[in-house]
């Protein structure tokens, strides 16, 4: 076969800066799904088996409100990339990061908590309600993690000032990821709160 | 252009066909893994069909394929259970599900709405590799002590869920589960992509309303996907967690050879709920892809319109909606309350409404058509045939009052082979016979294909309509042989029938691995619009380039059906039966799509 070439190869950076918004749009789609299964699996359990109700933990708390802070400065980081402030872009992204960090720690303490109120995981102390907890809480972090990761890389970026207000399309997609996960923890919470 | 020039000269061999991130490469990837899992998959079910129409037989295949699997050439029951659960999940997952929609959503989404290429090269790369691996993995589990996992295609616990409850429990069942977590995955980075570019990467004047039906099809499936296989992995994982870290979401007191098991406060019914919130959907997502291209090549073929577009559309809309709050018809004997069963009776029999029009489209397109009956037109026509008469036991299963009585039969098996398997598995076949040139640049013979097909569908009536009076007579599916059974001694006859057409069958589709494999290095050279076809892939030159077309993307004008169109004089407007989308409307011209 010949092998015929484009004049013009740039067709790829033109597509990604198209595409990349909606593939994450939909990827989240996607993890809405995947949350919907496991949380109507809890109701489905609650309504055919033995369950018992649980405490919710204080930590869960405070966690809450760590990452609905880490939401926030992630927002400002983000407005002051938009408007070139890149000094109070670099001090809010690294605040998110903090606070996203915080939030993890605090997840952990409160699986602590759990433990010691004699909720456990697995084995034949266990009921499937206090193992819906730790999934659904571990699963939701698990997906926090990949989003640290792509902090990281964000507040890395933002520090070797690699941002502006034209470059802006990782930090776009890191946050919107990010509140996403707020949104979802938060979600979740309501929902050990109130129907768990 | 010397500089990207040497670029391309000097791309070696890895990264053009391995680790490719162009979709045309991708496409027969796809294809090629697809088309190798299926086959493993047709011969174990030749091999366990040997099992079922000679009970008990000693038989030279047997004693070849499997070894140590089958003492004196005579399937072990145990192993029987393995080969018709990984012949149920390799067909329905890794053929038609990654298959058919990694081949032809890959090869025609970019080349027919006018892209350069999918919206993320390295998602769908992965995609690809990621099916790769998972085929590898769901391979191995067949060799692993034990066995494969036995629990049928639908895996459900306890059997599942215990590692000790029977010998494929084990390790086998771990590597299922561990290859569906990375084919979700696969199919998940898949279906992001095939939505994406679809959505915001159509050429100008690709409305949505001019998109060939195949995109229609592929958009839909692609959605499906991502609305149900996100519920298989959650339904995945706690079986996972019950299995390997000892958590009791599945499992309530049980106990196995007289030990009480320390698991309690489970349902297994959450599985079936979780398990068929994918499973039935996953049955559109077989299909539509199938139904898509059957579209496509029925309106060339005939030389006429698609009949009924817009409905055509609005009916895969509704098959995709409803097949959303269906799942419940396969648990009708979980002891669901009868209320909720007769809700999701309802719902089901609404599914008849638009595949009955999709059908009716399909006939009406064919009707006084200047018919061409090439192999893919065939298959096609033999699709609408298999969906009508497998839909119409589907009325059948999907009434409650009817399916307690035939659950678990061979009716099941039958209408689900025909209504599911045969179509998809057609129009696949009639989307190779069709696109074969546009991917290897070669046609492929059509005396063998036709050969394929009469072949083909002769046996597989053959093989699967007996099957419905088997099943009506209560003979059970999964079982290992029904000779024990003295209710079913004069069925012996039909089984061995059966498993004769099975045998035939499957030898034909060596036909169609022959001239897949001829044609594709010895055919002759294709035209680039050897089916006179309208639609914009068969603008692209026939060599395979990245961008797909050199210069400009074409701009669309027309939706893609302008077969045999004709002025007020009669006369064809473009002086030939076909007009491409990207010709220009004329001054008094109507664009068919609006």
């Amino acid at each position: 076969m010949t092998t015929i070439v484009l004049e013009n190869n740039d067709y790829k950076k033109e597509i990604k800066q198209k595409t990349a918004k909606p593939l994450l749009w939909i990827g989240l789609v996607s993890i809405v799904m995947f949350f919907a299964g496991l949380t109507s699996a809890v109701i489905v359990s609650k309504g055919t088996a033995v369950w018992e109700s649980i405490q919710i933990p204080s930590a869960f708390a405070i966690s809450t409100v760590f990452i609905l802070l880490s939401s926030l400065t992630f927002y400002l980081g983000e407005n002051s990339l938009k408007n070139n402030n890149i000094a109070r872009a670099k001090i809010f992204i690294l605040a998110t990061l903090i606070l996203g960090l915080l939030f993890s720690i605090t997840q952990y303490l409160a699986w602590t908590e759990l433990y010691k109120n004699g909720v456990v995981w697995a084995g034949s102390e266990s009921s499937a309600a206090g193992s819906y907890f730790y999934a659904l809480t571990a699963l939701h972090l698990l997906h926090l993690l990949g989003g640290l990761i792509s902090l990281l890389v964000v507040s890395f970026k933002s520090m070797k000032e690699r941002y502006n207000e034209e470059n802006l399309l990782g930090v776009q997609l890191s946050s919107t990821y990010w509140h996403f996960l707020t949104a979802l923890w938060v979600y979740l919470y309501l929902f050990l709160i109130f129907i768990a | 252009m010397s500089a990207t020039h040497h670029h391309h000269e000097e791309q070696d061999f890895l990264f053009k066909y391995i680790f490719s991130q162009d979709h045309k490469m991708i496409s027969k990837q796809f294809l090629i893994t697809g088309f190798l899992m299926g086959f493993i998959g047709m011969v174990m079910s030749t091999l366990f069909r040997l099992q079922l129409g000679f009970p008990g037989e000693s038989f030279w295949a047997i004693d070849f394929f499997l070894g140590s699997w089958a003492e004196n050439g005579v399937m072990a029951p145990d192993k029987y259970l393995a080969l018709v659960t990984m012949h149920g999940t390799i067909m329905v997952f890794f053929l038609l599900t990654a298959g058919l929609s990694g081949t032809f959503s890959n090869l025609l989404i970019p080349l027919q709405i006018g892209a350069r290429d999918m919206a993320s090269g390295f998602l769908n790369m992965l995609s690809y590799w990621f099916f790769f691996v998972s085929s590898v993995i769901m391979l191995i589990s067949l060799g692993v002590e034990g066995g494969a996992a036995s629990a049928g295609w639908t895996i459900y616990p306890p059997l599942s869920a215990l590692p000790q409850a029977i010998p494929g429990s084990g390790l086998g069942m771990t590597l299922w589960l561990v290859a569906m977590a990375i084919f979700i995955a696969s199919s998940l980075l898949g279906s992001l992509n095939y939505i994406v570019t679809i959505l915001n990467l159509r050429t100008k004047g690709m409305t949505m309303t001019r998109l060939p039906l195949t995109i229609w099809a592929f958009l839909v499936t692609a959605i499906l996907g991502v609305l149900s296989f996100p519920v298989l992995l959650s339904a995945a994982l706690l079986l996972i967690f019950d299995r390997s870290f000892g958590t009791s979401f599945y499992l309530s007191d049980i106990y196995i050879g007289g030990q009480v098991l320390e698991h309690s406060g489970g349902s297994p019914i959450l599985f079936e709920h979780l398990f068929w919130f994918l499973g039935h959907p996953e049955v559109y997502i077989v299909l539509l892809p199938a139904l898509g291209i059957t579209s496509e090549i029925v309106s060339t073929m005939s030389r006429k319109p698609i009949f009924g577009y817009r409905a055509m559309v609005t009916s895969i809309l509704a098959i995709a909606f409803l097949s959303v709050i269906v799942w419940g018809h396969h648990m009708f004997v979980t002891g669901m309350n009868p209320f909720l069963g007769a809700v999701f009776t309802f719902t089901t029999l609404l599914i008849a409404i638009p595949s009955a029009v999709k059908v009716f489209n399909y006939i009406t397109t064919l009707w006084k058509g200047n018919i061409i009956f090439s192999p893919a037109m065939l298959f096609s026509i033999g699709l609408v045939s298999t969906f009508i008469s497998g839909g119409v036991t589907g009325l059948i299963l999907g009434d409650s009052a009817l399916d307690i009585n035939i659950h678990d039969t061979y009716f099941v098996v039958g209408h689900f082979h025909i209504v599911m398997g045969l179509s998809a598995i057609f129009g696949m076949f009639a989307g190779v016979y069709h696109w074969f040139p546009k991917m290897f640049g070669r046609m492929m013979n059509n005396t063998l294909g036709f050969f394929h097909f009469w072949i083909t569908i002769v046996c597989a009536y053959g093989v699967f309509f007996p099957m419905h009076f088997l099943g009506l007579a209560g003979v059970p599916r999964r079982y290992y042989t029904n000779s024990e059974f003295p209710l079913f001694e004069n069925m012996i006859d039909i089984n061995e029938l059966v498993t004769w057409f099975a045998i035939v069958a499957a030898f034909a589709q060596l036909l169609f691995v022959f001239n897949f494999f001829y044609s594709a290095l010895r055919g002759p050279r294709s035209s680039q619009n050897p089916w006179r076809a309208n639609s914009l892939e068969w603008t692209a030159p026939v060599e395979h380039i990245h961008g797909n077309w050199p210069g400009e993307i074409p701009e669309v004008h027309r939706w893609a059906y302008d077969y045999s169109k004709v002025d007020e004089n009669g006369e064809y407007i473009s002086g030939e039966d076909f007009i491409s989308q990207v010709v220009p409307l004329g001054p008094n011209e109507k664009d068919g799509g609006h």
